[in-house]
């Protein structure tokens, strides 16, 4: 019945983030603004997951693990595609000094000031809430660039600028993935070796089905024939991580970094069909993320304004600082850090992968203030991004970076 | 073939490495996804090696999913086999939907009498044959053995309902493969979709009758009402939904993949939890589009054939990987002598009663009938819910009898419509 409950709402929600009525920007801004980002989702499994409503219940969303695995799986191997070693090897110092930076002052904002409540409010031991405070961290180091992108697709924002924005964001999940990683190694285990071995077992096992998926994948010219393969790796890797309990998302990325070296013309063809699952599979991901929110701690709630206040201020002296470190490479916007206040998906995957993996109550805080903050992110991203806008002078749309 | 050979080889070795790394880890995970992915990749490529060797890719999926699992080699857990019924479930829907869509009025005019004619011909006679074998088995078949004759009967009649049972699906994958198109292929689908109509019917007729003998008293308004509700209830669930999925294609037009997915869960999950039969709900509803708005019914159908591939690899891959090897050594006696019978009855009653102004189907058909796949597990499943006295040796025996039938089911299908000379290629890209 679970799997029927899950459903339905979905397939309630496809209608209404279809209906032009009830999603029309001008009646109901935050409304239509969540629905294009997907967060619509996020926010109706919170309200029918067991932590709200109560709709679903906890034995549910335990029966729909292997969904979220998948979702999970899929969301790594698309990041790990898009991470293409030649471009990477491509981009000046600078590029990643910036990067760095903004990802950097983020992480550091939240985490240091919010390590100290995490510590005291839950009586853990301090490596504990240390490792919590830094995935909020990485969490918060995190930016979605679809303002960008959207940005110089309507006009608004000359194209190479919204692009070198996108490029900052796609290199700062290599940051939250990073600090993911250790998190996972000082979480999951007693020893931290113990974990690191963990860690290293979902990278080996991404790199194995990566190899595999390249070689099913070389020769085959039938268009369905490789949409199974593709989905059939996909589900292997994600599969393989969530039985031997190693993170699933970590495996995915080395999976799909590895089909972009070694996969040759399939990679292109790989990275397309993938993307005609990514919307759907995005928007199911997020609707279990939601359904796991714990709306009633109180103490998430209070930690809730203080991390999405840091992490704003974090973003825009960050964005500052990869401006004047990046400024003279790429043609960034001035007041950066104002473009960078969207969270995006992959922030959702890292606490919800820390939550599966290192289940208890300080995972499932982190969760909670994650989750709800990546919903007033997007919100308040809308009005930074104008204010990006409005210092921009706009000119006719400029030639790739 | 040699490449399809070596990447399965592969795929077999990963998977070994994997339950290797398993033996490491204290606790382990969900092992679903991990069923679903293992089967679906060894399943394609078990099916263009089973193409290579001349066989249906069909009986190379089936194969490869009870090689590798946990009835044979292990590789896969059973829990993750288990946990795929709602992918099972979902890809009997949509494999129903798209029939549906293929049954047009006109199809039914044309064909609809003779079929019916036909399928209570064959139907009766193979029941009377399993009925008279079981009853003859009474004194060798141990769950029948302790029965009074009344009770022994009534058992006969019952599990003769589930050993006339045909495949829909198993019958549809085909058809998909091989492009069969014509009066044949029409004829042969119509018939196993009515033939497990009237298999339902007598079903929940029996089950009252069993029920009775045994000391429950014989309600035969609960016995209509049940088997009205199951056959009526699941059209109307069927059109309920066919009217939300026009719905939707007229008005939102977006997502369309997502929510026909929704819809096959619906349709799976509702069908079981209502008692009505997920395999009529969607036939319903894609035979009331096809009929009310032709040009959408053939937008779902083509949606769904282009994923036909892997919902086809990994269905018959996870229904290989249940087969249970041992229930086949334990009574593997009684069900051969079974599945033989059945045969020869299926054939002579083909034979008999085929219309005859086509001789191919008296010739050919019987190969059609062979198969036993989803409908015959879920009526073995539900007398053994419904009996624990008896039920789980007659589920034991019915699943013996369905492994027989889907290792030979497949190949006898494909070759009753290859000598029917209605295939059109069995290279059809996307398809099974």
């Amino acid at each position: 019945m679970q799997a029927l409950l899950v459903f339905l709402a979905i397939a309630a929600l496809s209608l209404l983030a279809s209906s032009r009525t009830a999603l029309d920007p001008g009646r109901f801004p935050a409304l239509a603004q969540l629905a294009a980002s997907g967060l619509l989702f996020l926010a109706l499994g919170a309200v029918v997951g067991p932590g709200s409503a109560g709709l679903l219940e906890w034995s549910d969303l335990v029966a729909v693990r292997p969904v979220l695995a998948l979702g999970l799986g899929v969301a790594g191997v698309i990041v790990g595609l898009n991470l293409e070693p030649r471009l990477l090897r491509l981009l000046p110092r600078a590029v990643y000094a910036a990067a760095l930076a903004h990802a950097g002052t983020a992480f550091l904002w939240v985490a240091l000031p919010l390590a100290g409540p995490l510590l005291f409010s839950m009586g853990l031991p301090p490596g504990a809430a240390v490792g919590a405070a830094a995935l909020l961290g990485a969490a918060a180091s995190l930016s979605s660039g679809h303002f960008a992108v959207l940005g110089y697709r309507t006009g608004r924002l000359e194209r190479n600028r919204g692009l070198s924005v996108a490029l900052l964001t796609v290199l700062d999940d290599v940051v939250g993935l990073g600090v993911l990683a250790l998190a996972l190694a000082f979480g999951v285990k007693g020893s931290v070796l113990g974990g690191l071995g963990l860690v290293g077992l979902a990278l080996l096992l991404g790199v194995a089905c990566g190899a595999l998926l390249a070689f099913l994948m070389h020769g085959l010219n039938d268009h369905g024939e490789l949409m199974a393969v593709l989905l059939g790796g996909v589900a292997l890797v994600s599969g393989a991580a969530a039985y031997l309990r190693v993170s699933t998302l970590l495996a995915g990325v080395a999976c799909g970094a590895t089909l972009a070296i070694i996969g040759g013309r399939a990679v292109g063809q790989a990275a397309r069909e993938l993307g005609r699952f990514e919307r759907p599979v995005y928007l199911l991901l997020v609707f279990l993320v939601g359904a796991h929110v714990q709306a009633r701690d109180v103490m998430a709630w209070a930690l809730l304004p203080g991390y999405v206040g840091l992490r704003f201020l974090g973003k825009v002296l960050g964005g500052a600082l990869a401006r004047r470190i990046a400024g003279a490479t790429l043609a960034l916007p001035p007041r950066l850090g104002y473009a960078l206040i969207a969270q995006g998906g992959l922030a959702l995957c890292l606490v919800v992968e820390y939550l599966v993996l290192v289940p208890g109550p300080l995972s499932q805080r982190v969760f909670d203030v994650v989750v709800a903050g990546a919903v007033f992110n997007e919100l308040l991203a809308s009005r930074a991004f104008r204010r990006v806008l409005a210092a921009t002078p706009t000119r006719a749309s400029g030639g790739a970076t | 073939m040699k490449g399809a050979l070596l990447r399965l080889l592969l795929l077999v070795a990963v998977l070994a490495a994997i339950g290797q790394a398993q033996a490491w880890r204290v606790n382990t995970g969900t092992s679903v996804t991990l069923a679903a992915g293992a089967l679906l990749l060894c399943g394609l490529f078990a099916g263009k090696v089973a193409k290579g060797l001349g066989l249906p890719r069909l009986t190379g999926y089936l194969l490869i999913g009870v090689v590798v699992g946990p009835y044979a080699l292990g590789f896969i857990p059973g829990a993750g086999v288990k946990g795929l019924e709602l992918v099972k479930g979902l890809a009997v829907s949509l494999i129903a939907l798209v029939a549906g869509t293929e049954l047009q009025l006109g199809l039914i005019r044309r064909v609809g009498a003779k079929v019916a004619a036909l399928c209570v011909g064959v139907c009766g006679v193979t029941f009377l044959v399993g009925f008279g074998a079981l009853f003859a088995l009474k004194p060798f078949l141990p769950f029948l053995a302790a029965m009074t004759v009344p009770q022994a009967l009534a058992v006969s009649a019952l599990v003769s309902t589930v050993v006339v049972s045909f495949s829909p699906t198993v019958t549809i994958a085909i058809v998909q493969e091989t492009s069969a198109r014509g009066t044949f292929t029409e004829f042969l689908m119509a018939l196993v979709i009515i033939g497990d109509l009237v298999v339902m019917v007598a079903f929940a007729i029996a089950a009252g009758l069993t029920r009775a003998s045994f000391g429950g008293g014989l309600d035969v308004g609960g016995l209509l009402g049940g088997v009205g509700w199951e056959l009526f209830g699941s059209v109307l669930l069927g059109c309920v939904l066919a009217l939300v999925l026009l719905l939707y294609m007229r008005r939102v037009k977006r997502e369309l993949p997502l929510f026909l997915v929704g819809l096959g869960v619906v349709s799976a999950e509702a069908g079981a939890h209502l008692h009505l039969s997920p395999l009529l709900v969607s036939l319903a509803a894609g035979a009331l589009i096809a009929n009310l708005d032709e040009r959408e019914g053939q937008r779902i159908h083509h949606a769904i054939q282009r994923a036909g591939l892997p919902i086809f690899a990994l269905f018959f891959a996870a229904a290989g990987a249940g087969l249970k090897l041992d229930a086949l050594l334990t009574v593997g006696p009684a069900a051969l002598l079974l599945v033989a019978l059945r045969a020869v009855a299926i054939y002579g009653s083909c034979r008999r009663f085929s219309p005859k102004d086509d001789p191919r189907l008296g010739r050919y058909l019987w190969m059609g009938l062979i198969s036993q796949a989803g409908v015959t597990f879920g009526l073995a499943a539900l007398i053994s819910r419904t009996f624990p006295d008896f039920g789980p040796q007659v589920e034991v025996l019915i699943v013996a009898m369905i492994t027989a039938h889907e290792l030979i089911g497949p190949v006898l299908t494909r070759r009753a419509l290859q000598r029917s000379g209605e295939v059109r290629s069995d290279e059809a890209p996307g398809t099974a």
